[in-house]
């Protein structure tokens, strides 16, 4: 177990750095840089500040000289927040990610995987239909259109709830920006938990389980649910993924201080470091979320070793 | 009515099936699997099921048993004991499953649950009929092994399904359907998957259980030479239908049916006689 971690935190270093490479490379060859500006600055004063930040120095040494700083910890400068490093910037955005981003997977997950048992107990009923019916506008509607509509519908026209702000992480700011992220995943995660059911319920082994008398209750706690969950376990990665890229702009719609809105306004604005250190942080997020995914897998299916 | 004077008549009755037929919904429209199906099991004996692929078999019994896919339904009657299991509810039918009535199923390799270990898997059904506890439930469990011939050992009661060979799981099932003295075993083509040795070790413990123990079998095989082994009485299906029954004996050596008699044809010459 412990061997098996080490192992894969050591293939995910090259993995990091190809990531960072990839990124490093599409910033610089997007048109315009960090101090390109409108009214052009006198030509001494940009050689300066090019200088400064290294800007002037060939491609490559930029990129050794970036993956060197990150190797003790730096994530440099950001070019323009000018009072704060990258580092700072992270810190004081995560707590508010973080903490949509683990509610909002943690809600998904649960909800989905609850409806989706439901659905396909009872399949081919009201309920089986209901479910599967709005679980299809979640998916085709997406968390950027569903954001606004939420905020419009309970927040100015109903009144009920704040449409925008932190406020100390108060649970009546987060309802509508977790809503919105969770939304698409829940109706993805229950249509997959309702036909992976559905399989597992026609298998062979399941079956057996009726012809020992068992009780309905009992043979979807014992015999099913751990095997017809395996595949919501596998998208653990992509929906986290998916709650990653909703978040950046849910968070700009609902006005939070996390991470995504530094994403937007770095990439908007040449914010180099800053991309960058966003883009490492989700890299890694993501490469931990496989591995805790393998470990789940190895432990609900006895058939995987690792 | 008649099944009524045929009980008092023969107090060795343990299973009526009287115009049993069984239908599908399918694609294609509604599909008749099983055609009015007649049949008895007295106590302590073993009934032979032939026929082709497809002819069925095992249809037959799931009706009973009330383990039809979600597309099937049947009508008619499957009395077992004065109870009568097709119109019975979920429930009530609950109580004989598992506990009166052990099934054994045509694919061994995957009708185990594979994220549960044997020990579990055994113990259940005790913990569940018998209101044993755990420890009680795995105590029969090991002695059950026993009976189908398998070490008692703790490392097979806490290995999972895939760490077993198709024999052993063979066994385990058979262990299984053991685990609360049932009274009646169906055991569906139990040795179709496995190789010859095995084969006839299987079907030795069957032997075992009617002989010994006074449980009456139905053996379902497409295997003629099975059945000429193991079964007191036959009876042999054909498109849904039984196109004869009779003890083996007559079955075998005069056979009426022009379709009993093309079976017969294909067993290789030395094995008859
Ligand atoms: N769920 C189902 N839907 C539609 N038709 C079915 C279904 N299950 C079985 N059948 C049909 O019922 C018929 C009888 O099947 P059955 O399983 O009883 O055959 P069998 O005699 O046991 O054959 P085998 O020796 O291959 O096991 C077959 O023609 C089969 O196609
Ligand atoms: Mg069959």
């Amino acid at each position: 177990m412990i061997k098996f971690i080490t192992k894969r935190l050591i293939i995910a270093i090259p993995t990091l750095l190809i990531i960072i490479a990839f990124g490093f490379i599409m910033m610089r060859v997007a048109p315009g840089g960090p101090f390109t500006n409108e009214r052009a600055l006198p030509p001494e004063i940009e050689r300066n500040i090019q200088e400064a930040y290294n800007l002037n120095k060939p491609i490559y040494e930029q990129f050794f000289i970036y993956i060197k700083n990150l190797s003790v910890g730096d994530f440099g400068p950001s070019f323009k927040y000018k009072d704060f490093t990258v580092k700072e910037l992270i810190i004081s955005g995560l707590p508010v990610s973080a903490t949509l981003g683990l509610s909002s997977i943690f809600i998904s997950l649960i909800l989905g995987s609850f409806l989706g048992i439901i659905a396909a107990i009872r399949k081919n009923t009201y309920f089986d239909y209901s479910i599967m019916g709005i679980s299809l506008i979640g998916i085709c509607v997406p968390s950027f259109v569903m954001a606004p509509i939420l905020s419009l519908f309970f927040g100015l026209y109903l009144g009920l709830l704040p449409t925008s702000g932190w406020n100390g992480g108060n649970i009546f700011n987060l309802i509508l920006p977790i809503t919105a992220l969770s939304l698409p995943q829940i109706a993805v995660i229950s249509r997959m938990m309702r036909s992976s059911t559905i399989e597992v319920l026609n298998s062979n082994f399941i079956r057996t389980a009726k012809s020992k008398g068992l009780k309905s209750s009992y043979i979807i706690r014992k015999h099913v649910i751990r095997a017809s969950i395996l595949p919501i376990i596998e998208y653990l990665a992509p929906a986290s993924a998916g709650l990653m890229t909703g978040s950046i702009i849910v968070e700009q719609i609902f006005g939070l201080p996390g991470i995504g809105r530094y994403f937007v306004v770095g990439a908007l604005q040449r914010d180099y470091t800053l991309v960058s250190g966003v883009m490492i942080l989700y890299a890694s997020l993501l490469i931990i979320l496989i591995l805790i995914t393998d470990i789940l897998r190895a432990y609900l299916d006895p058939r995987v070793k690792i | 009515m008649q099944s009524i004077q045929k009980n008092i008549k023969n107090s060795d009755l343990l299973l009526e099936v009287n115009n049993l037929n069984v239908f599908f919904d399918t694609a294609d429209g509604k599909i008749q699997a099983v055609k009015d199906v007649n049949l008895f099991i007295n106590k302590g004996e073993c009934l032979g099921i032939v026929g082709e692929s497809g002819s069925g078999k095992t249809q037959t019994f799931f009706s009973i048993t009330g383990l039809l896919s979600s597309n099937g339904y049947c009508n008619g009657s499957a009395i077992f004991k004065d109870f009568d299991l097709i119109s019975a509810s979920e429930d009530k039918k609950r109580e004989y499953l598992g506990k009166s009535i052990g099934f054994i199923f045509q694919d061994p390799m995957t009708s185990l649950t594979p994220h549960m270990k044997i020990g579990e898997q055994l113990s259940e059904i005790a913990t569940f009929h018998d209101n044993l506890s755990k420890s009680e439930a795995l105590k029969r469990a090991l002695n059950v092994l026993d009976i189908v011939k398998l070490p008692k050992s703790r490392n097979l009661i806490n290995s999972y399904p895939h760490e077993l060979s198709g024999g052993m799981k063979q066994r385990i099932m058979i262990a299984i359907s053991l685990m609360c003295s049932p009274e009646l075993i169906i055991a569906d083509e139990p040795t179709t998957a496995l190789d010859v040795t095995t084969q006839s070790e299987i079907l030795n413990i069957f032997n075992d259980l009617q002989k010994g123990m006074g449980i009456s079998i139905v053996l379902i095989s497409h295997n003629i030479g099975v059945i000429a082994e193991t079964s007191d009485r036959v009876m042999v299906m054909k498109g849904g239908k039984v196109v004869e029954k009779g003890s083996t004996f007559d079955v075998l050596t005069s056979p009426k049916d022009e379709y009993t008699k093309h079976l017969l044809s294909c067993i290789p010459p030395w094995l008859e006689g």
